[in-house]
């Protein structure tokens, strides 16, 4: 009865019925109703999330959902924060771009993460996309502020350019003068991870004038203290800034103008920025303070007294990031000025020094703790912990959401105790029983993983360094930890036996990350044979982990569940643990090539490859040997030369070719492969069967 | 399949010719080679976990290193009943990387979890609050902000050169591994499966040296370019 109901409705009907549906998590529930349900959603979806680019291919993602407006991806794993992730691992966004420029016509909002990004790839975008509006570069890399200069030429209707943490190539501020003076539709614009000392101040501020509509600006460091009010007085509706330096020899008629700016910006809510602060300067934003919620003084490095003096200004601050400078008394005063926070970041000042500079212990978290009752994320450094605080921080706090500890050196006990702190780790999850990310450290045995297999039940991500002894450790995470979806490890002795144990597990996560842990190579080859829907990779910079007894732990290694199979772009340091790996191919150097029009003759690849030059990057085709003008219209991998070192080989897994002539697959025999955008060297590669305890053979 | 056996040795190589792709002699004179995998076939040594220890003892610090040639930190599980002992042993693992020129010492890779452009900033600000002190303003490697350095690398026989980032390598063992991985592909089976190279360099003065002989950090502000030559001897 009620399935004639649904098919009755016309599918106009539908389609404005699911457009209220804006989670994803939703989505894909209405999309699991029926058939028809499935198909009309997919017409209708207009924002895609994708946890990890190498999950999917952007060709699956174009199939089952044609009329995308918003995509959002991520590529490295969260670790190549720390540098964990050797260069060149992956993350390329080209080839997304590629595909989507000719199938997305109309995409609007690229929202990238750790990805790696480079000019070309920007300019495609500035080409492609006739209403681009948004692009959000988070923590990537690759690109240059000429690739900007495109984005900023072409897209008339862009509203919002973000990079934040972003690691740009800043050639200088010229790029702000490619928007044209007719452009005006900028809302945000977060420069501020760029390092040049050149900005072009005038284009700056021509552009902060004669875009109205501009509510959030964040500055790098090379715009000067004297040049904000300036910026300010054009840009008074602000609700987002961020200063660029904010030092600089006081004079009264730069104070004057300076606070003067800032008191007429009367929907400023949040500050940052604040390079090279003089203290004397800091006054000039007190106008501001009393609205402002979010305060990121993460660069500022003032002692205790002065950042006091300004936190007692904002009562009505619910975010704040702040070095340890502020020390236990100054958070003491922040808890009682700062009864709204929600969210409070303290970095270390020194973090690599001998000896503690600053007096900042467990007693700021706890005396935070204990008088914010809205405390809901919280990342904190510091150099000793007990478990009595932590069982304090978890029963004044139990709506946390995100506790990340990090006591700066490892496996350090409880202080009071000497005892490990499994006890303080546990009472969090314990009592959060909303805790979706947590972060260890300190000395921690396998009690804690207990405890946190038994009560951290919609823990999404996970974070564990220096701890753990033995696989029942891991064992209890994976067997408990129901939303567990990024499982991050380094310097733990976790073997095999918990992760084959539980390799079911890691299908229903987004990925696992283990690193100087004690996971043998046999043991991965296991898993990725067994487990076709995980791609298995182990990343070893030292050689080829087959050139080692099975038994051998494997340096690092990356594991996530993807519909895609093993990716293509691999550096030599990557390795797939495949399902088949008796039939593969092995590329040939793809790295270097010139910019001539030809094909290269074909023969071997010595002969194909030609001198390194501009770094670009490319994609390739497969082509049959005997007919060089055809090519499969479909790219078949795509990589990125800008990055070094060049990656000289990679391996083509038969099966996973996506052609859409057939007779290519399986096939031996010498193929050619073409570049595209104009950079049209060949690259020959064979096809042959090679026994499994080979490489690096080709 | 051919076997692509050559060696790399970065010294003057010992009578003894030695077959085989293997990364545990590579005819250095430094005693431990392989970072990480003789480290994991040694004993471990158990730190008393209970008591907290200084970061000195952990990690060590800049002076002690210049006196050490090694720098290893082992950890290795609790015995567990289920598990024997031989098992035990393989499981050690090193929290930082084996050096074998240690004259400077590297922390923790990506510890404390800092981002890389938070950690510049830090070590900017030190540099200007800590003028003449010796200890955090050692910047050893990329992580700090230093800039690529890319010397071309030419394999002696092989038209092709090779650029590499020296600023990604810490020391002559991971620029040689990534070297061999480089060029294991352009070793044609025409060649005699004993030939051995040498790499070489020319540094500053123009004047080409074997690699190896002078401390890392001193070689990658001379080194020039690179060539990997055969060696006859």
């Amino acid at each position: 009865m009620q399935k004639k109901v649904a098919c009755s409705f016309p599918d106009e009907v539908l389609e404005h019925v699911f457009s209220f549906i804006q989670s994803d998590k939703d989505r894909n529930a209405v999309s699991m109703v029926c058939k028809s349900w499935y198909e009309i959603e997919r017409w209708c979806r207009r924002k895609i999330f994708i946890g990890n680019c190498y999950a999917v291919s952007p060709r699956m993602v174009i199939r089952r959902f044609p009329k995308v407006r918003s995509i959002e991806l991520k590529g490295k794993p969260h670790f190549a924060d720390f540098n964990l992730v050797p260069d060149g691992w992956g993350g390329y966004v080209l080839p997304w771009i590629a595909e989507m420029a000719g199938a997305y016509p109309w995409l609007e909002e690229i929202r990238l993460k750790r990805m790696v990004v480079t000019d070309e790839c920007l300019e495609l975008i500035a080409k492609s996309f006739k209403n681009f509006k948004v692009l959000v570069l988070f923590s990537c890399e690759g690109f240059s502020t000429d690739g900007l200069a495109a984005i900023a030429a072409s897209c008339m209707n862009l509203r919002e350019l973000d990079l934040r943490d972003s690691d740009v190539d800043d050639l200088g501020g010229h790029w702000l003068s490619h928007f044209p003076e007719t452009y005006t539709s900028l809302v945000s614009l977060n420069s501020s991870c760029l390092g040049s000392d050149e900005v072009s101040l005038s284009a700056l501020e021509r552009l902060v004038g004669r875009c109205t509509n501009l509510r959030t600006l964040r500055l790098n460091r090379a715009v000067p203290l004297d040049k904000i009010a300036n910026i300010l007085g054009r840009a008074p509706q602000l609700v987002d800034f961020g200063t660029g330096t904010y030092g600089a020899d006081l004079q009264s008629d730069v104070f004057s103008s300076l606070a003067g700016a800032f008191s007429s910006c009367k929907e400023l809510r949040s500050l940052s920025g604040f390079w090279d602060v003089v203290p004397a300067y800091l006054p000039a934003i007190y106008p501001v303070c009393s609205r402002l919620t979010s305060l990121n003084l993460s660069y500022v490095t003032i002692q205790s007294p002065d950042l006091v003096k300004l936190l007692r200004h904002c009562p009505s601050l619910q975010r704040l990031l702040v070095l340890d400078y502020i020390e236990d008394s100054g958070l003491e005063a922040l808890s009682s000025s700062c009864k709204d926070l929600q969210e409070l970041r303290v970095f270390p000042s020194d973090p690599f020094g001998e000896e503690p500079n600053v007096s900042l212990t467990e007693q700021g978290l706890v005396s935070v703790c204990l008088a914010c009752p809205k405390l809901q994320s919280v990342l904190y450094f510091c150099r000793r912990m007990s478990n009595v605080a932590l069982v304090t921080i978890a029963q004044n706090c139990p709506n946390l959401t995100r506790f990340r500890l990090c006591i700066i050196e490892p496996r350090t006990a409880d202080f009071l105790t000497l005892e490990p702190l499994d006890v303080g780790f546990g009472a969090i999850v314990e009592h959060c029983k909303d805790l979706r990310r947590l972060s260890l450290s300190g000395l921690l045995t396998d009690r804690v993983f207990e405890y946190i297999g038994r009560y951290a039940k919609k823990l999404e991500m996970l974070s564990v360094a220096f701890a753990g002894e033995s696989d029942l450790g891991l064992h209890h995470v994976l067997s408990g930890c129901e939303s567990l979806r990024k499982l991050e490890i380094r310097d733990c002795p976790f073997g095999d036996k918990a992760l084959l144990a539980n390799a079911s597990k890691l299908e229903t996560m987004r990925s696992l990350w283990m690193s100087s842990c004690a996971v043998s190579f046999g043991a991965c080859k296991l898993l990725g044979q067994k487990m076709p829907r995980l791609n298995v990779e182990v990343i070893d910079e030292s050689g080829p982990p087959d050139s080692r007894p099975d038994s051998c732990p494997v340096d690092k290694l990356y594991i996530y569940r993807s519909v895609a199979g093993p990716r293509f772009d691999m550096p030599p340091f990557v390795w797939t643990m495949d399902e088949d790996s008796a039939l593969q191919v092995h590329a040939l150097h793809v790295a270097e090539y010139n910019r001539k029009p030809d094909w290269i003759g074909v023969g071997t690849y010595e002969e194909s490859i030609q001198g390194l030059r501009a770094k670009m990057p490319f994609v390739l085709y497969l082509a049959e040997l005997s007919n060089t003008s055809q090519c499969s219209s479909q790219p078949l991998l795509s990589g990125d030369t800008t990055l070094t070192p060049p990656r000289p080989l990679l391996r083509l897994p038969i099966e996973t070719l996506e052609s859409d002539d057939k007779t290519q697959r399986s096939k031996e025999g010498k193929y050619m492969i073409k570049m595209r955008y104009s950079m049209n060297p060949t690259i020959c590669f064979e096809i042959r069967p090679i026994s499994t305890r080979s490489f690096p053979g080709v | 399949m051919p076997n692509m056996e050559f060696q790399l040795g970065l010294a003057l190589p010992t009578p003894s010719i030695i077959k085989g792709f293997d990364l545990n002699n590579l005819g250095l004179d430094h005693p431990k080679d392989m970072g990480g995998l003789e480290a994991r076939n040694k004993p471990a040594r158990c730190f008393s976990d209970k008591s907290k220890r200084s970061f000195e003892q952990a990690f060590g610090n800049f002076e002690a290193e210049c006196k050490t040639k090694t720098l290893l930190l082992l950890w290795s599980g609790q015995p567990n009943e289920e598990e024997d002992h031989n098992d035990q042993k393989k499981r050690t693992f090193s929290t930082i990387d084996d050096r074998n020129d240690a004259e400077e010492v590297d922390q923790v890779v990506g510890w404390p979890p800092i981002k890389t452009w938070r950690k510049k900033i830090f070590q900017q600000q030190q540099q200007q609050h800590r003028v003449g002190r010796i200890g955090n303003n050692r910047v050893a490697d990329k992580e700090n902000g230093s800039r690529s350095i890319y010397v071309k690398v030419k394999m002696e026989g092989v038209a092709i050169t090779r650029k590499v980032d020296i600023r990604l390598y810490r020391s002559y063992q991971t620029l040689t591994n990534s070297l061999i991985t480089l060029f294991a592909k352009y070793k044609k089976c025409a060649d005699d499966d004993y030939t051995r190279y040498i790499l070489t360099y020319q540094d500053k003065e123009g004047d080409w040296l074997i690699a190896g002989d002078i401390p890392w950090q001193s070689f990658i502000r001379s080194v020039q370019r690179l060539k990997i030559v055969r060696n006859w001897g």
